[in-house]
């Protein structure tokens, strides 16, 4: 085979840590952006459960964070296939690593975001209603970070990977 | 431990002849039924449970069913539209979240003016 040494047998270890760091850094992000904004939850309704559905948004968010880490991290583990099936190149081991680890960095980065500005920001909605706009245009923006991740590492596996 | 409970302290009172024929909040005379409503209404704990099954099952089954019907195997599309829906799913909670709000305020109004 001609192409032997570009399609190396270590080559799907760097395909399956792509899978792996998507995943795990995700649901860290998503986790911490949840038990973050918990905290804040649980502190204001105590005092004002009336605003207990508005203050959910930033759990809802972190939850999109990790669903943007699944999607990336099935996308990777659809285009890998055992050996005799199909010849692992390493560039595509090295592309799905860097995609991995890049969506889920990003959603840590995001995650971490909204975890704190979730807190403080229904904490402070408690006390000031006017606060919600800019607390979720802000959790929007970090939202955001984690789409970017998605979306550029959506299109490189796409467009670099034709088989 | 550190105090010394006497014996008539740590007896558990019988019913008094005071107050055993009124019963009060914390000790309902035995044949009167406690209050055990829950203190959240159901109606919430639907809006919750369907969106947390919204937003496990949605984006993720958009990306596997459109792969291959909508999108012909081309998963950039696929892959977007999976974004797409679990944003969707965020602002459908936001909007329910504001109704939710609103409602609650019109009925407090409403009560307001009847109590008047």
């Amino acid at each position: 085979m001609a192409d032997v040494e570009l399609t190396p047998k270590f080559a799907p270890f760097f395909g399956m840590g792509g899978i792996a760091f998507a995943m795990i850094f995700g649901c860290m992000g998503a986790a911490y952006g949840t038990a973050k904004s918990g905290i804040g939850i649980a502190g204001v309704g105590v005092f004002r459960p009336d605003l207990i559905m508005k203050s959910l948004i930033p759990v809802v968010m972190s939850g999109i964070i990790a669903v943007y880490a699944l999607v990336i991290a099935v996308l990777i583990a659809g285009d890998m296939a055992p050996p005799p099936g199909q010849h692992y190149s390493l560039f595509t081991g090295f592309m799905h690593l860097a995609c991995g680890l890049s969506v889920g960095l990003t959603g840590l980065a995001a995650g971490y975001a909204i975890g704190v500005v979730g807190d403080m920001g229904v904490r402070s909605y408690m006390q000031q209603s006017r606060i919600f706009v800019g607390m979720v245009l802000i959790l929007i923006f970090g939202e955001v970070l984690g789409l970017y991740g998605y979306i550029t590492q959506h299109h490189a596996i796409q467009a670099c990977c034709e088989g | 431990m550190t105090t010394r409970r006497t014996a008539a302290q740590t007896a558990i009172p019988d019913t008094d002849n005071g107050s055993s024929s009124s019963g009060n909040i914390i000790s309902p005379r035995a044949s009167e039924k406690s209050n055990i409503t829950p203190a959240v209404p159901s109606s919430v704990i639907a809006k919750l449970l369907g969106f947390t099954f919204a937003m496990i099952t949605l984006p993720i089954s958009t990306y596997f069913l459109s792969l291959n019907t909508l999108f012909s195997g081309n998963s950039t599309w696929a892959g977007a539209s999976a974004a797409i829906m679990a944003n969707v799913v965020l602002l459908s909670y936001v909007v329910v979240a504001f109704r939710d709000d609103q409602s609650e305020r019109a009925e407090m109004m409403e009560q307001e003016k009847k109590a008047r």
